[in-house]
């Protein structure tokens, strides 16, 4: 059997946090309890995309041949999310994409079945990506404890930074949290049965278990990264297992939020940021269930330096200052003319574009050498016809903003749409092609010509009530504290 | 550059006159459909030109609209009037487009008098200002403000021009607005409202952006030669061309400071008007105002003054009626609003009326026009026609 564990890590995190006081209407404080919101262009899909090409950064993805998408909050039934990621982060050919949901384990559920896949010789490399954007009905509790996020694992068996020793697991069936087919909001039964007999019962089992499995006490582990449904209840399952505050990962209580399928496997990224070769890591997550794992450590971590994680974009922060916005950003709004169903976009035309929208590939002209966006046959300088070789910029090219409007008219749910025409910027700082762009997580005075940008991959509209995805354009620098959405 | 094949000089000059015009009242014509604003323009341009018969004396129609709803049939049905009918679309150099293909074939000998019509109705829609355009995935935002406001930033980072220069176009253009009987919005404005009208897409405020209107505007052509028979002051084409250049969202070299479709469309037209210092042998212009920075860059695409100068020329009102130079004597786009496929044709109605001493109050007080100019601008903008006109043959 092929040894196999986690080589990289990635995460993301929505620059748009909702004040927990916005909430209840008052006026936000700095300070003031939080959570991450995946805002109007954004879904599991997009985050997804965000924490998979934070995880893939100076990485050679050719050899990963299976990408795993994680989530309970697609848009679709049928239809699947992990080939729409894959396409964006220009995983194509021999892929297998698969979709694990349906349950809150599904994050780690798919790290391990990644693991196995590796293991067995079945898959050379893994990436998993686990996403969830869950809401809970406005003003509801559920909605000030859930948030968004996303985690990215590349698994392997070269270079691996933390090896997964031992799992355990505990199964169990009770009706505590769903939600049902067409359901926008989660569900639960009451508070302290859901909790006592569900959430903090099964974990505490799966991680005896696992201590017992291994011969391991609490003691034993550097970190413990816990699923929990809120902060009480999870010093519950601590002291329930015999581990101390210290041994606590943050679990991000205030500053995200429950990330669903995605909390356990942000933590274990969060832990990682800050952990040595020869830390030992406990793992749990929930949901009709329990299951814990130990990770252990290696040497190779230190060996990467530029990651994208927790640590990069929970400072990157934006906040909501009026809780109408958030419910226009996330279409909780009643409008006079809803979107027309299945209206708008051809799928034909989408398919015969997917490689220019989906992974913003344009081509670059064998003749004269000039990169052209969207493509053509004919090149707009030389005027030689069809000698051109693919080029992928979406993944390997930043871009500077040329100029700029800010467009009132455009419908968007934080007008004004700052819309830009951006120059690709190549690896080798040489200019690539023009692109007309929608400038996102940032307002209308963030902007300059020159300012530098890179590219995100977003929803850009909701034409036929489908979402439809495209890149858009954020600035490269940092922005931190103050900014209102 | 295309060269003419025939002995008679380059392209269409002198080889076909305008000898009737008529426009209808521009603006929301709720209760006014196609088929009466094409009445209205057309039964006007019959009487301009003493045509009495129109069944004998028209030999084909040439047509242009955007938004149609059915077509050509929409020109034939109205009028009542079954020649040989094409219809031509350009964005919104329709107009003159259809304009264009109306000389052509006149200089090519294949009729001797044409009608043409240019018209739009988007005031059918049920929208306010233009609809966004969702065609498909990436091509967003797309609104026409925001398509034309591209240039903005860069023009003013590098020539130092402001939103000010902007709100005085919009001043003239309401101020000369207020001076034709045609036209839709009659109000004054001052800069300071001008600058602090509702944004629509930086750096256009509301009263930057051209209105949506319901118009027509009709010309009767016909050979230069036989263009007394109709009246004594024919005006006569001296050139009409068509231009067009890269979509400026893509186009690798573009330096944001021109619609380089313009410099194309001016280029051709002044070799086939035989025009050399455009800014001296053009006496008055009706140019495509559809945002005030449009008609800022088109001062300078041109040829009218050096690139970069326009703020000093727009402060000295140079453009205004008064002015040495005078831009859109009828308010333009900004107070007639813009049908699009009627608006190149609203243009050349209003220099047929300059030319031939007609525009009562809008006639310049510096100068007398001998020539003139239209230009329209549509796409991306990728496309845009020129017209030259001139009272002498």
């Amino acid at each position: 059997m092929n040894k196999a564990g986690i080589e990289n890590y990635g995460a993301y995190i929505p620059i748009t946090r909702l004040p927990l006081s916005v909430i209840s209407g008052k006026a936000p404080k700095e300070g003031d309890p939080e959570k991450a919101v995946a805002w109007s262009d954004e879904d599991c899909v997009t985050m997804a995309v965000s924490a998979g090409m934070n995880c893939l950064r100076g990485i050679d993805s050719s050899r990963i041949d299976m990408v795993i998408l994680a989530t309970t909050t697609l848009a679709f039934s049928e239809k699947q999310g992990a080939s729409i990621v894959a396409k964006a982060l220009d995983l194509t050919g021999d892929v297998k994409t698969i979709d694990v949901s349906g349950s809150l384990r599904s994050g780690m559920l798919a790290i391990q079945q990644g693991i196995d896949a590796v293991k067995a010789g079945s898959a050379r490399k893994v990436l998993v990506l686990a996403s969830d954007c869950r809401m809970g009905a406005p003003k509801s509790g559920i909605e000030s404890s859930v948030g968004d996020g996303a985690a990215a694992l590349l698994i392997g068996s070269d270079n691996v930074i933390a090896e997964l020793t031992a799992t355990a697991s505990q199964a169990n069936e009770m009706m505590d949290i769903w939600r049902r087919q067409g359901d926008q909001f989660v569900h639960t039964w009451e508070d302290r049965f859901i909790n006592d007999h569900g959430y903090i019962e099964n974990t505490i089992a799966a991680i005896t278990t696992l201590y017992s499995k291994t011969g391991t006490t609490a003691k034993d582990f550097t970190k413990a990264c816990l699923y929990a449904t809120d902060a009480r209840n999870l010093g519950s399952v601590m002291k329930g297992v015999g581990l101390k505050t210290e041994q606590m990962q943050d679990a991000l209580f205030g500053k995200v939020g429950n990330t669903g399928a995605a909390f356990a496997p942000m933590l274990l990224v969060a832990a990682l940021e800050n952990a040595k070769a020869g830390d030992t890591l406990l793992v749990a997550s929930y949901g009709d269930g329990a299951d814990a794992q130990i990770f252990s450590v290696k040497d190779q971590l230190k060996n990467k330096s530029d990651r994208r994680a927790i640590k990069f974009h929970l400072p990157r922060r934006r906040t909501v200052d009026n809780y109408n916005k958030y419910l226009n950003a996330r279409d909780l709004t009643v409008t006079e003319y809803p979107a027309a169903d299945d209206q708008g976009i051809s799928a034909t035309v989408q398919y015969r574009n997917r490689d220019e929208n989906l992974s913003l590939q344009g081509h670059i002209c064998g003749n004269c050498g000039t990169h052209q966006y969207p493509k053509g046959r004919v090149c707009v300088r030389c005027g030689s016809k069809d000698e051109w070789a693919n080029y992928t910029y979406a993944n390997h090219s930043t871009g500077r903003v040329l100029t700029y409007t800010f467009d009132a008219f455009y419908p968007s749910p934080e007008p004004p749409t700052v819309a830009t025409i951006v120059e690709v910027v190549l690896a080798d700082g040489k200019a690539g092609p023009r692109m007309h762009m929608q400038f996102a997580d940032a307002s209308a005075r963030d902007m300059k010509t020159n300012l530098p940008v890179e590219f995100v991959f977003r929803r850009i509209h909701r034409a036929g009530r489908r979402p439809n995805y495209y890149w858009k354009c954020i600035p490269m620098q940092t922005i931190t504290t103050g900014g209102a959405a | 550059m295309s060269k003419s094949i025939n002995n008679q000089g380059y392209g269409l000059k002198d080889k076909v006159a305008i000898v009737g015009v008529g426009r209808c009242k521009f603006g929301e014509n709720w209760n006014r459909s196609e088929e009466d604003m094409i009445v209205d323009a057309t039964y006007l341009a019959y009487q301009d030109a003493g045509i009495e018969d129109p069944r004998k004396q028209i030999d084909a129609i040439y047509c242009g609209s955007l938004y149609s709803k059915n077509g050509p049939v929409e020109v034939s049905e109205s009028l009542k009037l079954y020649k040989p009918i094409t219809m031509v679309l350009n964005y919104c150099a329709t107009g003159t487009e259809a304009f264009r293909a109306g000389c052509m074939a006149i200089a090519a000998g294949v009729y001797e008098t044409v009608l043409v019509v240019g018209y739009d109705k988007p005031k059918d829609r049920g929208v306010s200002g233009p609809s966004v355009n969702i065609r498909d995935v990436r091509n967003l935002p797309a609104t026409p403000a925001g398509w034309f406001a591209v240039c903005a930033q860069p023009y003013f980072e590098k020539f130092g021009a402001s939103r000010e220069h902007l709100a005085k176009i919009a001043v003239k253009n309401h101020h000369n607005g207020t001076l034709a009987p045609e036209s839709f919005l009659k109000k004054e404005i001052t800069v300071e409202e001008a600058l602090n009208g509702r944004m629509i897409s930086w750096p256009f405020g509301l009263y930057d952006c051209a209105a949506q209107s319901d118009g027509c505007a009709v010309a009767v052509i016909t050979r230069a030669d036989k263009a007394k028979n109709f009246r004594s002051d024919p005006v006569y084409v001296k050139a009409v061309a068509s231009g067009s250049a890269a979509d400026p969202n893509t186009d690798p070299d573009f330096d944001f400071l021109r619609w380089k479709a313009t410099e194309n469309a001016a280029a051709e037209a002044y070799k086939m008007a035989g025009i050399k210092n455009p800014g001296k042998e053009i006496h008055v212009a009706q140019v495509h105002d559809c945002f005030t920075l449009t008609e800022l860059l088109t001062y300078e695409d041109l040829g009218f003054i050096p690139k970069g100068s326009a703020k000093e020329y727009i402060d000295s009102g140079y453009f205004e009626l008064t002015g040495e130079l005078p831009v859109n004597t009828d308010g333009g786009l900004k107070t007639f609003g813009h049908p699009t496929g009627a608006s190149g044709v609203r243009m050349i109605v209003e220099n047929v009326l300059q030319l031939q001493g007609r525009a009562d109050k809008r006639t310049p007080t510096k100068v007398r026009p001998a020539i003139a100019l239209s230009h329209n601008i549509g796409g991306f903008p990728t496309g845009c026609a020129v017209a030259i006109l001139g009272i002498e043959r």
